[in-house]
């Protein structure tokens, strides 16, 4: 790493010796005050003072410039920095995102890692090796300085440089053409026309001056960069992960026996999940088998939940139809996605007459999913109707799941046929017996009322054209039978009034 | 010591002594007060008399059967059992009403394997919103019907669980009855064979009538037993009045 900044080469100082002497900088007449009295508060103010100057010089930001992420979409760039932030945390906690830059604080690192250049070297090995993935040229230019901007401008000019003094920070800087700073057309020509064409050249000039014909955010701008302003990051935090596991003892066969340390293992990740505000919809629990490969349990959950007692009660009911095929010897579980976690609201007044939009569904939810978990999605079914002239198609059976889906597309008025409609349908009609002349099916048949011609479907060259008729069997039951109207003109039993 | 006083009222007939005695006996309180009483306390059983039973029914939707059910309606949990000799005879029909309600109610209807397919345009004319109604579609083992049947007895939300189940052991139905109790809700079997020594709470029976002014138009519904009654009743019920 070259250093424009000779001094700088020095071993580090943690704290840099002369802002001891320069720590408590009161006005004159308070530090009379002080010596005459010194009260709490004027030593309270003080100490605020010393630490906020003591901590300045303390941090050094390290900032990595990937001038090749200019030419991707916004997206891309952020996924792309999220995953090098990921790398970057192996160095330092405080990770901020600037366009196309990374920056993080290597001081409070610096000797953990026995000195700049191995964490360098180690960010660079972990960057190249994650550009050449990304199918990007893997160049990029690095800085450390004390400020924030002052490593964004440095790294931006394609200097990579290092500067571990605040003091060296204005010559330093000062080499820097003023196309790295953050500007438009109108102050860019402004700047041309004065004269400058480096930083040290606005250094010379009155700040008042220029923030009269620049605007105060261009000083700002440069104060941050100098370390005279302070500078908040937003800092990278980490996506939530959560994985727990745990080593049986011997092999258990019995899932019953196996269900207390799940439960233990579910506590562990409530908490978890209690503590990060959070909630879980998708978790996977693996059984791992000696030789041989792992059980997995899937737990979905159609709201999201971190409460103990309903991801309990779920793996129960998946424990109740699982067959392992070894004995176990560890648990492990992973939680696949986080949500955020949102609380119900009960109403103040209980409002029992209206009923159904402030019924709580959260019950019958834990239920759906119960029923879910042990029988599979298949057999869970919601019924809903459908446009349709013909019978068969007329009432949809869906997954309860699939429902839920659908039930924001469709929004279509329920349009239902002003003829009797029995409560059963048969899923294939029935053919009907002539027996000594009358209507037969285990009684004969007598008809009640009737005929309703339904024919449609012509177009998908399974022509429906029939007389439906609702007809009373000599035992008692009322059938929906009907006559095709075309071929065998056979008698068919379709439904039942239940 | 009140008793000494009236015997000393010889005026009055062996009777009315014997009344006012019991009156004073009470201090006073009155026979309405009395029957406020018995007819305030559910787990008051008189008998042959099944009026009121202080347990309002929801009503049943049809007043015939209203007049015969204890309570005038349907229980509010609990199970009943309905007997018909094959499906088709009009017990859904029977139990439409009910179902409205409890849709309006903002619960949830469950059908637990039912034999034949659930048509929707039939329950969307019955004025049964069909988002509010579940099926359990369960080709395997009686065990798992019962394990969802119980699930969703206890399950506040689910205000009506029918299911078609033949025969039941006693230990299974006094567990479901629990649930029933518990998550106050109802579950209806649907069954072709009466069991006499059934603990649920109400039985039902639906059979074929005829008679000379209503022809087939009617049913006979026979309430072998409900809680609060004590003998069998029945009545003539035209089940397809909607239809």
């Amino acid at each position: 790493m070259k250093d424009p900044d000779s001094e700088a080469q020095l071993p580090l100082p943690y704290i840099a010796p002369e802002s001891g002497p320069q720590v408590i900088q009161l006005p004159a007449r308070a530090k009379g005050l002080a010596k005459q009295k010194p009260s709490k508060a004027a030593m309270d103010e003080a100490r605020v003072k010393s630490v906020a100057k003591r901590s300045k010089p303390n941090s050094l930001w390290y900032a990595l410039y990937l001038p090749q992420l200019r030419e991707l979409n916004s997206a891309l760039q952020k996924k792309y920095l999220d995953q090098l932030a990921g790398h970057m945390q192996s160095v330092s906690s405080t990770v901020s995102f600037h366009p196309q830059a990374l920056i993080c604080e290597v001081r409070s690192s610096l000797k953990y890692f026995a000195g700049i250049d191995v964490i360098h070297q180690k960010l660079q090995k972990l960057v190249e090796e994650q550009l050449q993935q990304w199918d990007l040229a893997d160049g990029f230019f690095y800085a450390a300085s004390p400020t924030v901007s002052g490593s964004l401008l440095l790294a931006r000019s394609g200097h990579n440089a290092l500067v571990y003094r605040p003091e060296n920070l204005r010559s330093a800087l000062g080499q820097l053409s003023t196309d790295v700073l953050e500007l438009n057309k109108e102050q860019r020509r402004r700047l041309l026309n004065m004269g400058i064409r480096h930083l040290r050249d606005i250094w010379r000039l009155p700040s008042d001056g220029l923030c009269k014909r620049f605007g105060s955010n261009f000083v700002n701008q440069l104060n941050k960069a100098l370390g005279k302003a302070a500078e908040p990051t937003l800092n990278y935090i980490p996506p939530p992960a959560f994985a727990a596991s745990y080593d049986l003892p011997y092999g258990i066969e019995n899932l019953d026996r196996l269900l207390p340390i799940a439960d233990a293992l579910l506590a562990q990740l409530c908490d978890f999940l209690r503590r990060r505000d959070l909630s879980t919809s998708s978790l996977v629990l693996f059984l791992l088998h000696e030789k041989r490969d792992s059980t997995e349990i899937n737990i979905g959950l159609r709201m999201a939940s971190r409460s103990q007692q309903h991801l309990t009660l779920l793996l129960k009911a998946h424990f109740d139809k699982l067959s392992i095929p070894a004995p176990v010897v560890a648990i492990k579980i992973e939680v696949k996605k986080f949500d955020a976690f949102f609380t119900k609201s009960d109403s103040l007044l209980k409002d029992e007459s209206s009923g159904s939009p402030s019924y709580s569904d959260s019950n019958l939810i834990q239920f759906i999913e119960q029923l879910q978990a042990r029988f599979g999605d298949n057999h869970v079914k919601s019924v809903s109707n459908a446009t349709q002239h013909c019978p068969e198609y007329a009432s949809l059976q869906l997954n309860y799941k699939d429902k839920l889906n659908r039930r924001g597309r469709i929004a279509m008025p329920v349009e239902v046929s002003e003829n009797p409609r029995p409560l059963w349908l048969l899923k294939e009609p029935k053919q009907l017996n002539i027996n000594k002349g009358r209507l037969f099916y285990r009684k004969p048949i007598a008809i009640v009322s009737g005929p309703e011609r339904i024919e449609t479907h012509w177009w998908s060259g399974i022509d429906v054209c029939r007389d439906y008729y609702v007809a009373r069997e000599n035992n008692g039951s009322r059938l929906w039978i009907y006559r095709e109207k075309n071929g065998k003109r056979n008698w068919y039993l379709h439904g039942f009034f239940a | 010591m009140t008793t000494i006083q009236n015997y000393s009222d010889t005026q009055l007939p062996y009777q009315n002594q014997y009344q006012s005695a019991q009156a004073d006996a009470f201090h006073g309180v009155s026979s309405s007060d009395i029957d406020e009483l018995l007819q305030g306390n559910p787990n008051l059983w008189r008998g042959c008399d099944m009026a009121g039973q202080g347990v309002q029914g929801r009503s049943t939707g049809f007043p015939q059967l209203d007049a015969i059910l204890p309570g005038h309606g349907w229980p509010d949990r609990g199970l009943m059992e309905v007997i018909t000799p094959h499906w088709g005879m009009g017990e859904l029909q029977l139990l439409i009403p009910l179902m409205r309600s409890i849709v309006e109610q903002g619960k949830w209807i469950l059908w637990i394997s039912p034999p034949y397919l659930l048509y929707a345009p039939a329950l969307v004319q019955a004025g049964i919103n069909t988002d509010q109604v579940l099926v359990v579609k369960l080709d395997t083992s009686c065990k798992d019907a019962l394990w969802s049947m119980e699930k969703a007895l206890q399950t506040e939300n689910c205000g009506l669980v029918l299911a078609w189940q033949n025969w039941l052991p006693t230990k299974v139905l006094r567990r479901l009855q629990l649930a029933a109790n518990t998550g106050d809700t109802l579950g209806v079997f649907f069954k072709h064979h009466d069991s006499e020594h059934s603990p649920s709470p109400v039985r039902l029976k639906i059979e074929d009538s005829y008679s000379e002014n209503a022809g087939f138009n009617e049913s006979e519904v026979t309430v072998i037993k409900a809680r609060g009654n004590f003998r069998s009743r029945s009545a003539n019920i035209n089940l397809y009045q909607q239809a």
